[in-house]
């Protein structure tokens, strides 16, 4: 395998034990342990509250983990945040954006803020072009966009800057089926490009399409986790439901 | 960084649809407030000219020392094209003469109800009621909408630290909002050199620390708009809260207060004290008529003679003595007058203590009475202006008593009873015109611009402090707020 | 089917937090504008009795009725006033009764008592204007637009709901659940009025009902507006801002602008101009008098003992029938030229207010303070009184001393010969002011009333009819 090989000693994108629990008591995730490497884009499939968005929310220290750590290139999300958050691009579930900027006014303040404040028009051109946005909407401003079109500036405005470690929370949920198809072929580009790529998503059939790793999640727990590549003769949506079966028992018992 | 954030926040304020209709608004309302006010200050102005002239030339009618009376007339400011205050509900003139106090009559609205039914609209008021509005209007979704779009998690999966990301968002929220209304302040005070209005150093100053005042006041108001949405997940919640406090600290607590202050120090009516001082008035010219008459008495119990004997003898001394008595009993009641007076002035004192401390718990009240007092249209302004009048009344009685006893003339009508020539009546006037060059003229009272500023040092700290308890109310909820 | 509408309408309305919080704000307000309008009434009440009292004190111990050089009297509070205050605290308040032969009103609440006027009163019509129609637009503004954000909207009209039926039914089940609750709000305030002890006349009482059902006319007129807007725009976010501008122009602009337009557009004399052409009348008729006064000579005796007694009376007599005359032309001038000022008032008024009722605000405000007695009409209403009893107060004194209370001029010989007794205050005919007649005020609010109801009809059929076309999607 490809990435086995190119496998360097440490992991972009590394949690350690982190669990989280909320004052409510909800224990939101549980001793959760993974790794993500440059070069290797990491799915983790789970139903509602399984405790995806409470990692992601935990990589970026919008939470602070109630034991273990989360950490980035290294360094531990809650201790430096704002060190860490440089190694990171972030793509939101429903990215809304400004409405009232254009699509090259949103990716200059973002880019800006990211660290690059020495981009100019035609690069913010150039990337919009790669998510394929069309070019008459590049000075249009957000209000009249499309969800796809909205995902589309998002995933610009990540690869604008340019972090070694990528995190998408949910990303293709809502798209229609040719823009989902594009944007897993960025994703794809972008990993050539040695990103760490961790993405959550309940869509199990774009995870096994393009996955490295596949990892289930269920009530704060990662349930499974396996290299795509051992899943590939198998049918993963049996495997997750019978996966989610067993754990239930097991809770239950 | 800070510079680009600012930038975003500028940009995202005067490119949403909500602010070219407010730019509108304001711009309109300003000009449209100190238009009317220079207008409505220029006849005011043109009734004083003629009101004075009038008061010379009556001056001028006048045949006798005697009695003499005349009255003095509050000069309009220009001042109150911004901060009208009381200067519609107070008095324009009072009647200066030896027999009456000073009382200020007449109030603009009292001689024209029909404007006292809406009122003007002043510079203040727009701050005070529109403005602030706007500025909870723009501000009241500074933290959660952005929180509600899912902006806060993008800005923040950068290494963007938090305060810098709030001071930013006030920066610029501040720039946003302060910038569009700089310009029709602008306007207006070229409005206000175009039109003439005769305002000196004094009044540019004074003018100038109002509109920091202003700008002070409506920071706070979008600091407290930045604090309510800092502290609230969601944009509705912050809506709704930041409307009801808007409510409560500019139509509420001011009214409140007062009506608190009422009930808490009563104080009696004028009319009540009028009435108390003339049954005083009253009782002290019934003993000295009485005593009087009775001196008078003396002789009329002797015969004819002796009468006529002790009447040559003692008549001038009697009226000597009657006169410097009589001059005893004024003197008396205007004391107990002034001891009735000055009471009434501590209770009132006591009132407004009570009524304004309550009021300035809203940081809207404490902008009103810093803006009137600067603009001397506040409630002090009732009293300077009586104060002042009442040392015009006692130096040009003093004049007028002088040049009456220089002349002789004792003016009034003199009629004479004699049994030989039978009645005769004179009227003491003589026709010829008075020499009226030493005549005291009455001087406006004066405030320096320290003393204006001075009498709002208070409310301008107040406002600073609520404003920066905002500021920190907001750092503190930014700081621990949620941004999923 | 319109009633599943209304009922779900209400139910909407009655469990939102928006509710609860706007409603919990009104009722404390109107609570506390009753609770303060009631302490004001009772401690004015104290303090005008107090200085009817003192007025009448400070004449006891004197022993002629012309040596009363002051007797005033002034405007008795009004529970209603308290209320609705309108101008009662602008227009001077008292008269002297006896200052001369022309009343006139002077001391205004404001002028005297400076610190109400800068911040003015918390009565029920300040809390109707501004907090009732503030509240109405917060409660509307989403009405329509909000639900189709939501998309309840289209599912609404996924069954077979006509249209009108569901905008009647919105329209309906939310002036129903907000009136009903300013209702309990507004009954539960009355009952401060009689536990305070403020006495309330039964017509004050339908007063003050119609009071109460314009101020909720004046919430209807901007709660249609709200859903006419709210079913005209696509976003919550821009009929807000509409309606928020709308009300800013409604309640703080139009009516100020147009009464200072319309009030520069009529020429109104001046009080100072008729108070200088009064007083140089004055002036020119004393000099007359003057004239005829050192013209006196009586046709007497002078052997007559009594000559000096004789004299004395006929002086007082001649000097008397002057003062009628000068009285008399006084007055006739001053009459002419008041009603003149009155007159051009009259034309300025009804301009300016025709002017402003084009917001609702200006409506509410003359149709209240016309029915609490505290309009434009109070300044003339209390003139007139005032000036009836002036004229009792005259003949009284005349009768007492047989002389002109305003001849200017008094001799009064006394021998010594009897102990004069004091007077009896008491005698004096005590001043009974009668507020505006009931039916008079109610006549004169009837079409800023129906200007109010029209508002609401106009409303309501816009709000109907641009929902008929609204894009539901």
């Amino acid at each position: 395998m490809i990435n086995e090989i190119s496998k360097q000693p440490s992991p972009m994108l590394q949690t350690n034990n982190l669990t989280k629990r909320y004052e409510d008591g909800v224990l939101a995730l549980d001793s959760l342990t993974l790794e993500v490497n440059p070069g290797e884009l990491f799915v983790m499939l789970g139903g509602n509250g399984a405790g995806k968005t409470t990692t992601i929310n935990l990589f970026l220290n919008f939470i602070e983990p109630t034991s273990g750590e989360a950490s980035i290139n290294g360094i531990v999300t809650h201790k430096e945040p704002l060190e860490a958050k440089k190694h990171v691009a972030f793509v939101s579930e429903n990215v809304m954006l400004y409405q009232n900027f254009t699509a090259i006014q949103n990716l200059d303040f973002f880019s800006k803020i990211g660290g690059h404040s020495d981009l100019s028009r035609d690069d913010y051109r150039d990337v919009l072009n790669r998510v394929g946005l069309a070019e008459d909407a590049h000075n249009k401003r957000l209000k009249g966009f499309s969800k796809g079109m909205r995902q589309k500036c998002g995933i610009a405005i990540a690869i604008l800057k340019d972090a070694p470690a990528i995190l998408l929370d949910e990303p293709t949920a809502g798209l229609d089926p040719k823009a989902g198809y594009e944007f897993i072929r960025l994703l794809d580009s972008l990993r050539s490009e040695n990103k760490a790529i961790l993405m959550s998503t309940h869509d199990i059939f774009r995870a096994k399409e393009i996955a490295d790793t596949i990892a289930i999640m269920d009530s704060g727990r990662m349930i499974m986790k396996e290299p795509a590549a051992n899943l590939a003769d198998q049918n993963l949506e049996e495997l997750y439901l019978q996966y989610m079966a067993g754990h239930d028992t097991k809770a239950a018992g | 960084m800070l510079s680009t954030l600012i930038q975003k926040e500028l940009k995202g304020i005067i490119l949403s649809p909500k602010f070219t209709a407010t730019f509108a608004i304001c711009s309109i309302l300003i000009l449209l407030s100190v238009f009317t006010g220079i207008r409505e200050y220029e006849a005011v102005s043109d009734q004083y000219d003629s009101a004075t002239s009038l008061v010379e030339q009556e001056l001028q009618d006048e045949s006798n020392w005697g009695h003499m009376s005349t009255r003095s007339i509050r000069k309009p400011d220009p001042m109150q094209i911004f901060v009208s205050g009381l200067t519609y509900d107070i008095g324009r003139w009072s009647h200066v003469e030896s027999t009456r106090p000073i009382k200020l009559k007449h109030s603009p609205y009292s001689d024209d109800p029909i404007f006292a039914m809406f009122r003007h609209i002043d510079f203040v008021f727009i701050f005070q009621f529109v403005l602030s509005l706007f500025a909870i209007l723009f501000t009241f979704d500074a933290i959660n909408g952005e929180r509600e779009s899912g902006m806060l998690k993008l800005v923040f999966s950068n290494s963007i630290p938090r305060a810098k990301y709030l001071i930013a968002k006030i920066i610029g929220s501040w720039l946003g909002l302060i910038l569009p209304i700089s310009i029709p302040i602008l306007l207006s005070i070229l409005l206000v050199i175009i039109m003439g209005v005769p305002m000196n150093a004094i009044h540019w100053a004074t003018l100038a620390t109002l509109i920091a005042l202003s700008v002070l006041m409506f920071t706070f108001f979008i600091s407290l708009g930045v604090a309510i949405s800092a502290w609230t997940k969601r944009s509705s919640v912050s809506f709704l809260l930041s409307l009801v406090i808007w409510v409560m600290f500019v139509l509420i607590i001011p009214r409140a207060s007062v009506a608190a202050a009422e009930q808490m120090v009563p104080v009696p009516r004028i009319s009540e004290i009028e009435s108390i001082r003339e049954a005083y008035a009253n009782d002290r010219w019934k003993t000295f008529y009485d005593i009087s008459e009775e001196r008078w008495m003396t002789s009329s119990n002797m015969n004819e003679e002796e009468s006529e004997e002790e009447r040559d003898r003692a008549m001038w001394d009697n009226m000597v003595l009657e006169d410097s008595l009589r001059r005893i009993v004024e003197i008396e009641i205007e004391e107990y007058e002034v001891r009735l007076l000055e009471e009434l002035r501590q209770r009132k004192a006591g009132q407004e203590r009570l009524a304004f401390g309550f009021s300035r718990i809203s940081p809207s009240s404490a902008y009103q009475l810093a803006a009137s007092g600067l603009a001397g249209t506040d409630i002090e302004m009732k009293d300077r202006f009586e104060e002042s009048m009442s040392q015009f009344r006692s130096s040009f009685v003093d004049f007028t008593e002088k040049k009456q006893a220089e002349s002789g003339n004792t003016g009034g009508i003199m009629i004479s009873i004699s049994t030989e020539t039978g009645i005769d009546i004179k009227d003491g006037s003589d026709n010829s015109a008075l020499d009226l060059t030493d005549i005291p003229k009455y001087e406006q009272p004066r405030r320096s611009y320290a003393q204006a500023f001075n009498s709002t040092i208070i409310d301008f700290g107040l406002l600073a402090f609520a404003t920066l308890l905002m500021f920190v109310a907001s750092f503190i909820g930014f700081l621990r707020y949620d941004v999923r | 089917m319109l009633k599943i509408i209304i009922e779900r309408e209400i139910k909407d309305i009655v469990s939102s937090t928006k509710f609860a919080v706007t409603f919990a704000v009104c009722v404390i307000l109107i609570l506390a504008s009753f609770y303060v309008g009631a302490a004001h009434y009772n401690l004015n009440k104290q303090q005008y009795d107090a200085s009817v009292a003192e007025n009448l004190r400070q004449m006891e111990g004197l022993t002629e009725w012309y040596s009363v050089r002051q007797h005033k009297v002034f405007m008795p509070p009004q529970p209603l006033a308290a209320l609705v205050t309108g101008i009662s605290n602008d227009i001077g308040q008292t008269a002297d009764m006896l200052a001369g032969s022309q009343v006139i009103t002077e001391g205004s609440r404001y002028n005297e008592d400076p610190i109400f006027a800068v911040f003015r009163f918390l009565d029920l019509e300040f809390i109707f204007q501004i907090v009732l129609s503030l509240f109405a637009i917060l409660l509307g503004y989403d009405a329509i637009s909000g639900e189709k954000e939501r998309g309840t909207l289209r599912l609404t009209f996924a069954s077979n709901l006509p249209r009108r039926t569901y905008i009647l039914g919105k329209l309906i089940g939310s002036f129903a659940a907000l009136s009903s609750s300013l209702i309990v709000a507004l009954g539960l305030g009355c009952l401060f009025l009689p536990m305070m002890g403020v006495p309330m006349s039964g017509d004050e009482w339908i007063r003050l009902l119609i009071i109460a059902g314009s101020g909720l006319l004046y919430f209807g007129v901007f709660l249609t507006g709200s859903l006419f807007v709210s079913a005209m725009t696509q976003r919550s976010s821009s009929s807000f801002l509409l309606l928020l501008v709308a009300w800013i122009l409604a309640v703080m602009i139009i009516p100020r602008a147009s009464v200072l337009t319309a009030a520069r557009a009529v020429e109104v004399p001046s009080v100072d101009h008729i108070a200088n052409q009064r007083s140089s009348l004055a002036s020119q008729l004393w000099a007359e008098s003057r004239d005829a006064m050192t013209n006196f000579k009586p046709d007497i005796d002078d052997d007559d003992p009594e000559a000096m007694m004789k004299i004395g009376s006929m002086f007082s007599q001649f000097m008397d029938s002057l003062g009628t005359i000068r009285n008399d032309q006084m007055s006739e001038f001053s009459d002419r030229i008041n009603e003149e000022r009155f007159n051009a008032q009259q034309i300025q008024q009804n301009l300016s207010f025709n002017l402003a009722r084009i917001s609702p605000s200006t409506s509410m405000k003359l149709a209240t303070s016309n029915l609490a007695g505290t309009s434009l009409e109070l300044t003339k209403h209390f003139r007139d009184e005032t000036r009836a009893y002036h004229k009792v107060v005259g003949d009284f004194i005349r009768e007492k001393t047989g002389m002109n209370p305003h001849g200017g001029m008094i001799i009064k010989i006394n021998d010594g010969s009897e102990e004069p007794e004091p007077i009896d205050p008491s005698e004096l005919p005590s001043f009974e002011y009668k507020p505006i007649r009931t039916a008079t005020a109610i006549n004169a609010a009837l079409p800023d009333i129906g200007l109010l109801a029209l508002f609401n009809f106009l409303f309501f059929t816009g709000a109907v009819i641009s929902f008929g076309r609204y894009d539901v999607r």
